[in-house]
């Protein structure tokens, strides 16, 4: 079996954790190899946030090397371009298309680029890009907060991760708080169909 | 998250790092854990602190480093089991502890984690504490992985019991705080505890000392011979080639020989101090070249050239020293890689491995920020505004220092927990500048106070700004002396930052809320007159918390928005207290609601009063 390279990015706070978290239960649970890399501390205080995950089996680093992820998760377009540089040519970039405007666009010492400028972007990297509206189909689900989960539903119609759905679904609902477990299990199926009901890019 | 380290033996969980170290605490029987919070350690203590009913551990949030050695070692010393965990630089506070426990030793398994942090993901410098173990004469295990961190922290007990010495265990950020899966084990019973008399042993004046050198001399020369015996130290791979690694970088350095397919011999110390000569030496004349791959200082290197020049003085050993892997940082796959490369002669390319390109200069930069609504925010406006251009800020660890950055730039010099104090007191001497130093709460319980007293006995000048959240906020929400609840949540004696202050002899003493703007402004002026030192205490609950506790009782927040006919875009509100919410988009300011949390500081510092609660004027 092939080992399978995730590296889900974005900003302190989006919930970058539990998504990975609920992949690498699911992975563990199906007997897989599961090796997880996060970040705590200071550079969770709104800051840019990369979470590695690899399954698989014979694993060493719990770090992606750089040129070899199978699925980029971007919680946050730009966040997404600092982690191009673990992309290959046919990587999935799985992208929430919604920016997060840092303090320093707001005082003038960064800019942020446009949304198309971001994306072509990735396409020098892939063409497998999907962009995913995560922030309406939580809304969908039922809460703003569910935008992670909607995420993982996405990323998992891509077929890239070597676990059945119903796998990801019961670890959803062992997982999640109690309150938010139907809108997370909706939240997982709209993402899913959001990407699953397009065309094969 | 409370029950994850609870389970049965056998069961598999995906722990951190942090969490298997915990989860081996309480199967070595560990009856009290002590600690001082940091990154990337914090978590050990942590989970601890969640199952302290359950499991009978005594622990606790000790107010430093070397309080925390201190009260693990008067626990051991009376035969009880003890584990300390701290950050690297933990350790530089608690050496002077640690250094002479090792001449008495330990009775009760005394065991040391302590987590160094290469790249500073989250510390002020990135110091190899392996130096630590050399330099104190103790042993010192490193594990690669959550498994082997859990299994080693067993064996150091056992280590420490067996040679009564403390022994250390050192893990990096990237082992405290990876998960992997972890097969729980089976619990250990608690010790019998008692206090034996013995004072030629255990009081260090001179006489006894040089005795007890001498014992800890002879102690370690048996350790050197469990670690020839240690399964820690393993071999892996096949092939004349040698690469001599542990802890971290040995994942590293499998998974580049592994990209690579290259055939290597692979020595992997887990056992670190004393090193295993013999075991080394062996290696050493059966393989050549070597190449030792090792994250920071070349602590093994060195020892292992040391063993060469005895042994097999002819093998070519290469390291950090000729920069083969950077003394710098953390190491990658990829560095491995090239340093792999390197000795072969052969670049990466050839191995069909693509260079790596970046998008990153494209990205907007963010770095860690402070959070809507923090009280620290309002308390940097009003000191920044009383202070002014030419006062010197001085400041010290905590959130608080993330304010360096703009638009709050506040911060003219950092370097350790407690250091705003003193550093204020050499500056008063030298130049004429107001000064206007922060601290936060736990930070000054930690190790400023000594600076306080200095400040009063010596005469100097500066105004002491306590920046008092009521939490350990950075490290994720532990409580401290000036809560009132100890770490398991207990009700405890509130001790007052003010009243340390005055007992201290400081006479001029206030206490102010930092969201009421306009007198914590004159109190910070008045302050700066006043001839001597001063403290202030900006007291006011972390938002995070207060935002918990209001969802969780169901209360209304407030949110706040941009008037738009009274606002002429001044940025004011963005300039000097530069809280999240408030964004600038085409010269334009609004609030973003889903960050807003309501404080409405902003609408104090508007000068227009342009920035009103949402609900209150149609806009």
């Amino acid at each position: 079996m092939k080992n399978t390279n995730v590296v889900a990015c974005g900003v302190g706070g989006q919930g970058v954790l539990l998504a990975t978290s609920i992949l690498a239960n699911t992975a563990m649970r199906e007997g897989l190899d599961v090796l997880a890399s996060e970040v705590h501390g200071m550079a969770q205080r709104g800051g840019s946030i990369v979470s590695h995950l690899r399954i698989g089996r014979e694993l060493y680093s719990p770090l992606v090397t750089e040129g070899s992820a199978d699925l980029i998760l971007g919680f946050e377009p730009a966040e997404v371009l600092r982690a191009l540089r673990f992309a290959k040519n046919r990587t999935w970039i799985v992208v929430n298309s919604r920016p997060i405007m840092p303090t320093t666009v707001s005082i003038g010492v960064s800019k942020y680029p446009a949304f198309e400028v971001i994306v072509k972007e990735y396409l020098r990297f892939s063409k497998f890009v999907v962009e995913v509206d995560a922030m309406k189909l939580a809304l969908k689900a039922g809460s703003s907060l569910a935008q992670n989960i909607v995420m993982l539903g996405a990323s998992a119609a891509t077929g890239i991760y070597p676990m059945k759905n119903e796998a990801l679904q019961s670890c959803i609902q062992e997982l999640s708080p109690g309150k938010y477990l139907d809108v997370n299990l909706k939240a997982f199926e709209v993402g899913f169909h959001s990407v699953s009901s397009r065309k094969r890019m | 998250m409370s029950n994850i380290i609870l389970g049965n033996p056998g069961e598999k969980r995906f722990l951190m790092g942090n969490e298997a170290i915990a989860r081996g605490a309480i199967e070595a029987g560990v009856q009290v854990a002590t600690t001082y919070p940091g990154t990337p350690s914090s978590e050990i203590a942590d989970t601890l602190a969640e199952v302290v009913e359950k499991t009978g551990v005594y622990m606790e949030y000790s107010t430093n480093e070397i309080v925390a050695v201190e009260t693990a070692a008067g626990a051991s010393i009376c035969g009880a089991r003890a584990m300390v965990s701290m950050k690297h630089v933990g350790l530089n506070v608690a050496s002077d502890a640690l250094v002479t426990l090792a001449y008495v030793g330990v009775r009760g398994g005394f065991v040391l984690v302590c987590c160094d942090d290469p790249y500073c993901w989250s510390s002020q410098n990135e110091q190899d504490n392996r130096y630590y173990a050399l330099l104190a004469n103790i042993p010192c295990l490193e594990p690669s992985k959550p498994q082997e961190a859990k299994d080693m922290l067993l064996n150091a007990f056992q280590i420490s019991e067996k040679l009564e010495l403390p022994v250390m265990m050192r893990l990096v950020t990237r082992v405290s705080h990876i998960r992997a899966p972890v097969i729980l084990g089976s619990l250990a019973d608690k010790r019998k505890t008692e206090h034996v008399r013995n004072p030629k042993r255990f009081v260090m004046v001179p006489a006894n000392a040089r005795c007890r050198h001498l014992v800890l001399l002879e102690k370690m020369g048996q350790a050197k011979e469990i670690s020839e015996q240690s399964k820690f130290n393993s071999m892996y791979g096949r092939g004349k080639f040698g690469v001599i690694t542990g802890g971290a970088s040995f994942n590293y350095a499998m998974e580049a020989l592994n990209m690579l397919n290259m055939d290597a011999s692979v020595l992997k110390l887990g056992f670190i101090n004393p090193l295993p000569e013999k075991t080394i030496s062996d290696f050493l004349r059966k393989h050549a070249p070597i190449l030792v791959v090792e994250e920071l200082e070349p602590f093994l290197e060195l020892q292992v050239k040391a063993v060469a020049k005895d042994w097999a003085p002819k093998v070519k050993i290469h390291g950090v020293l000729e920069g083969f892997t950077p003394r710098h940082g953390e190491l990658s796959t990829r560095i491995v890689a090239e340093a792999l490369c390197r000795i072969k002669g052969k670049p990466l390319k050839d191995y069909r491995i693509s260079k790596v390109s970046h998008a990153e200069e494209l990205s907007p930069r963010r770095p860690p920020s402070l959070c809507p609504g923090c009280p620290h925010m309002a308390s940097i406006y009003a000191i920044k505004v009383a202070g002014g251009p030419k006062a010197i800020y001085p400041t010290d660890i905590g959130c608080y220092t993330l304010a360096y950055q703009p638009p709050q730039s506040i911060g003219d010099i950092v370097i350790c927990m407690g250091s705003s104090a003193g550093i204020s007191c050499g500056m008063s001497v030298a130049v004429d500048n107001p000064i206007i130093s922060i601290v936060g709460d736990s930070t000054f319980f930690h190790a400023s106070i000594p600076g306080v007293i200095n400040a009063v006995y010596n005469k100097h000048r500066f105004v002491y700004a306590v920046l008092d959240n009521l939490t350990t906020a950075m490290t994720n929400f532990q409580p401290h002396p000036g809560t009132g609840v100890t770490g398991i949540g207990e009700i405890t004696k509130r001790i007052l930052i003010e009243d340390i202050a005055e007992a201290c002899g400081v006479e001029f003493v206030k206490v102010v809320d930092p969201f009421d703007l306009k007198s914590a402004l004159s109190t910070v002026r008045e302050a700066i007159k006043h001839d001597g030192p001063s403290v202030v205490v900006f007291r006011r609950i972390c938002a995070v918390l207060e935002i918990e506790e209001k969802r969780r009782k169901g209360e209304e927040v407030p949110k706040y928005q941009v008037d738009r006919e009274k606002c002429n875009n001044c940025m004011a509100c963005i300039k000097l207290l530069g809280c999240p919410p408030l964004v600038a988009s085409g010269g334009q300011v609004s609030i973003d609601e889903a960050l807003c949390v309501g404080c409405g500081v902003c609408a104090q510092v508007c000068p227009l009063g342009a920035i009103i609660k949402v609900g209150d004027k149609k806009v």
